[in-house]
């Protein structure tokens, strides 16, 4: 008797633990600050900075303070990327005014504008080109026409260990060299990235594909201009990379932060990583690699030039919003006002777009370094189907560099997958 | 329930021969089907609603999110002819077989350790039934940094230096399995212990009378006795196993051979959306599910029909 009643006990707290967390689940139903009143706005940006004490809210604190009939009430959504971009479809689907301001990854430019679910911002064209910088400008357009104002960007650094390294390398063969003899005779990795499969591994993948010649689309995204022979020898590359221990071990179950763990710890020569863990490193580093490294721009294949795959968000006006002239004022105002765009690099070192604001900060060293990068990185295509073509890039790329496919077979695919995208 | 039946009928007046009197209004039958409709149509409202509903979304062609038209069973044969449906199928089998197997026999031998009368053990049963409490995401991320290279917790543990257990294709499915097995091993525990504990202890007094020792005991009288709850436990965890879609998504991200149907399903419904697509793949992994689950039910109530017949 004494038994059942033991186990019903912890049937009864197991089945509550479980309640919990369906509970945990379940989303908040407080719908405060989507109400339609007039003046009022609606941000929908997801990710770290938009949570409370985030620069986010103080963005839209000050634009409440200087736009009292148009205060702006930020939409919290869920850090992962696909979960905003399916939290914001859903509404939109709806055609609903829930949203009227969308922060977007650079990424979904094409599909949202496909969908018809933003606002062409042809007509503010003039007041946001001249002063941000182009690959953020270009990552805004799909199809010639400009879908949301640049918020901010991202780029990627070539991190290294001044103690191992002298001069950082300015090509990727020699980045290997170096990784491996520094690696070997200190024990430790050599180059760390983004290898897990997912977006990130994308990112890396094209980065080295595009510093060695390799091209995706014309300048308008009319035509592919993918060559398969390059990409196989990007891939080849890879392979190697990862069986002479120039990647450092975990490369290929490494995203940004895990890499940011290992080469903070210690357990790599180099990292490829974006700007936000320059200060992170200064903190939370071991002693002897917070004091002991720089950053520097990414090699290329030549040891001409730099390249980096671009990052970042966007902010769009929803096509539903029942309040698009404030709406449309709102991110031309965040995409070009210096105090706003100020606020990001300082408060958040989330990398702004606003070209005046890195004369302004040349003497912090991560400012600097972006504002040498930013000119020659490439955003990845807003299209429509980028998803498509990103999956199956993962799905072809990823066995093929750690030698589960062929690597010519897998450039094939991937150049199928982008030339369906324009059919 | 044979007890309430009679009683009713009591009170309403037995007709001859023990018939009810079919004319006074609603049959007692009709009446408690009266009183079930409510929750049956939550229930059809609730599960049978969304099922229905992907099959009709199944029928249909889209591109990205844009309604097309009717598509009739293309997207069944686009999903059928789809390799990557097929590796995911193969995958979901391998983890079903090998984690639910795992998980039944070390189930089983905690069920019997926690049946035992000895000192500690209500912190033993806590113990065990700890990780089944962890969300299974967070059990997830768990064992991703345990088995990662970096940290590497394992790797310092048995001394193995930087291998790269997530990285290694074989080796990745040993890594989610384990983590699977590790979760859930305490569920199916759970369930065998309750199993246990409604056999009654005379039975072994008497075998232990007619001098059956403990491998004699356990063969011939806790594993009979307890098959039907064996019968769920497998049912319930092979069910679960089918759909498993957190622990390759955070461990692996499906790199290695190890994306789940689950994890196919929500690519084409959320990651690259075709709705159409995404509905056939789910439809068949419920029909896939659904299979098994009669499977399982018509030998569980054979199992219950038997044991009756026995008594």
């Amino acid at each position: 008797m004494g038994r059942t009643k033991i186990l019903g006990k912890w049937m009864l707290a197991a089945a509550a633990g479980s309640l919990v967390v369906a509970a945990a689940c379940t989303p908040s139903s407080d719908d405060e600050g989507s109400s339609d009143g007039g003046g009022e706005l609606t941000w929908a940006i997801g990710g770290a900075e938009a949570q409370p004490g985030g620069v986010d809210q103080k963005i839209a604190k000050l634009w409440n303070q200087q736009n009292p009939d148009n205060p702006i009430t930020i939409e919290t959504l869920p850090d992962e990327a696909d979960q905003q971009r399916e939290q914001q479809a859903n509404v939109l689907q709806a055609e609903s005014d829930e949203f009227d301001i969308l922060g977007m990854d650079v990424i979904w430019t094409g599909e949202y504008s496909q969908n018809g679910w933003l606002e062409s911002l042809d007509d503010v064209r003039d007041q946001i080109e001249p002063s941000v910088l182009e690959g953020a400008f270009d990552s805004a357009q799909w199809g010639g026409e400009l879908w949301a104002a640049p918020f901010n960007t991202n780029a990627g650094f070539l991190y290294y260990r001044t103690d191992l390294i002298d001069q950082p390398p300015t090509t990727w063969d020699q980045l290997c060299q170096m990784a491996e003899q520094a690696g070997q005779k200190n024990g430790i990795g050599g180059l760390i990235g983004q290898g897990r499969k997912y977006e990130g591994f994308v990112v890396n993948w094209l980065e080295y594909y595009w510093s060695a010649g390799g091209e995706l689309y014309n300048e308008d995204n009319s035509e592919v201009l993918f060559d398969p022979d390059i990409a196989t020898q990007t891939t080849e590359f890879m392979q190697q990379a990862m069986d002479d221990g120039c990647f450092a071990p975990g490369f290929n179950t490494a995203t940004e932060e895990e890499a940011r763990a290992a080469f903070q710890t210690g357990k790599a020569v180099f990292m490829r990583n974006w700007p936000y863990a320059y200060q992170l490193i200064q903190d939370e580093g071991d002693p002897e690699v917070a004091n002991n490294f720089d950053i520097a721009p990414l090699p290329t294949f030549s040891g001409q030039g730099t390249i980096s795959a671009l990052g970042g968000f966007n902010n769009a006006v929803s096509a539903y919003s029942s309040n698009k002239d404030a709406a449309k004022e709102f991110v031309v105002w965040a995409s070009t006002d210096p105090e706003v765009q100020k606020m990001l690099a300082t408060d958040a070192s989330v990398p702004p777009v606003l070209t005046s604001v890195y004369d302004e900060l040349q003497n912090e060293p991560d400012m600097a370094l972006l504002s040498k990068v930013l000119p020659d990185a490439k955003p990845r295509p807003p299209a429509p189907t980028w998803n498509t073509i990103s999956v199956e890039m993962q799905d072809a790329l990823f066995p093929a560099y750690n030698g589960d496919g062929d690597p010519a077979d897998a450039s094939q695919s991937v150049a199928d997958a982008f030339n369906e995208s324009v059919e | 329930m044979a007890e309430v039946a009679t009683e009713s009928r009591t009170l309403s007046g037995p007709g001859p021969g023990g018939r009810r009197p079919r004319t006074k209004g609603v049959s007692e039958k009709g009446l408690g089907r009266l009183f079930v409709t409510p929750a049956i149509g939550l229930m059809v409202l609730v599960a049978l609603f969304p099922v229905i509903y992907a099959f009709v979304v199944s029928l249909r062609a889209y591109t990205g999110r844009q309604y097309e038209g009717f598509a009739g069973f293309e997207n069944y044969s686009e999903a059928l002819n789809d390799d990557k449906f097929w590796a995911s199928l193969q995958f979901t089998f391998t983890f079903t077989v090998i984690s639910v197997g795992a998980e039944f026999i070390i189930g089983l031998g905690f069920a019997l350790l926690m049946n035992q009368a000895f000192r500690g053990r209500g912190i033993t049963r806590a113990a065990i039934l700890v990780p089944w409490v962890i969300p299974t995401v967070i059990a997830a991320q768990m064992w991703f940094f345990m088995f990662n290279v970096n940290p590497g917790f394992i790797n310092s543990a048995l001394g193995l230096g930087e291998f790269n257990w997530l990285g290694e294709s074989g080796w990745v499915k040993f890594a989610v399995i384990f983590a699977d097995v590790w979760k859930t091993a305490p569920f199916v525990a759970l369930l065998l212990l309750a199993g246990l504990q409604t056999i009654p202890t005379d039975v072994y007094e008497s075998a232990r009378v007619d001098g059956a020792n403990a491998w004699q005991r356990f063969w011939h009288i806790t594993l009979p006795l307890l098959r039907p709850a064996i019968f769920v436990a497998l049912l319930f965890r092979t069910i679960e196993a089918l759909r498993v879609y957190d622990l390759p998504q955070v461990m692996t991200g499906g790199a290695f051979d190890t994306e789940s149907l689950s994890m196919v399903v929500q690519q084409y419904v959320v990651k690259t959306p075709d709705p159409g697509l995404g509905s056939a793949l789910s439809t068949i992994t419920f029909t896939i599910i659904l299979g098994i689950g009669v499977i399982f039910v018509s030998l569980l109530g054979r199992e219950l029909v038997i044991g009756r017949k026995d008594q």
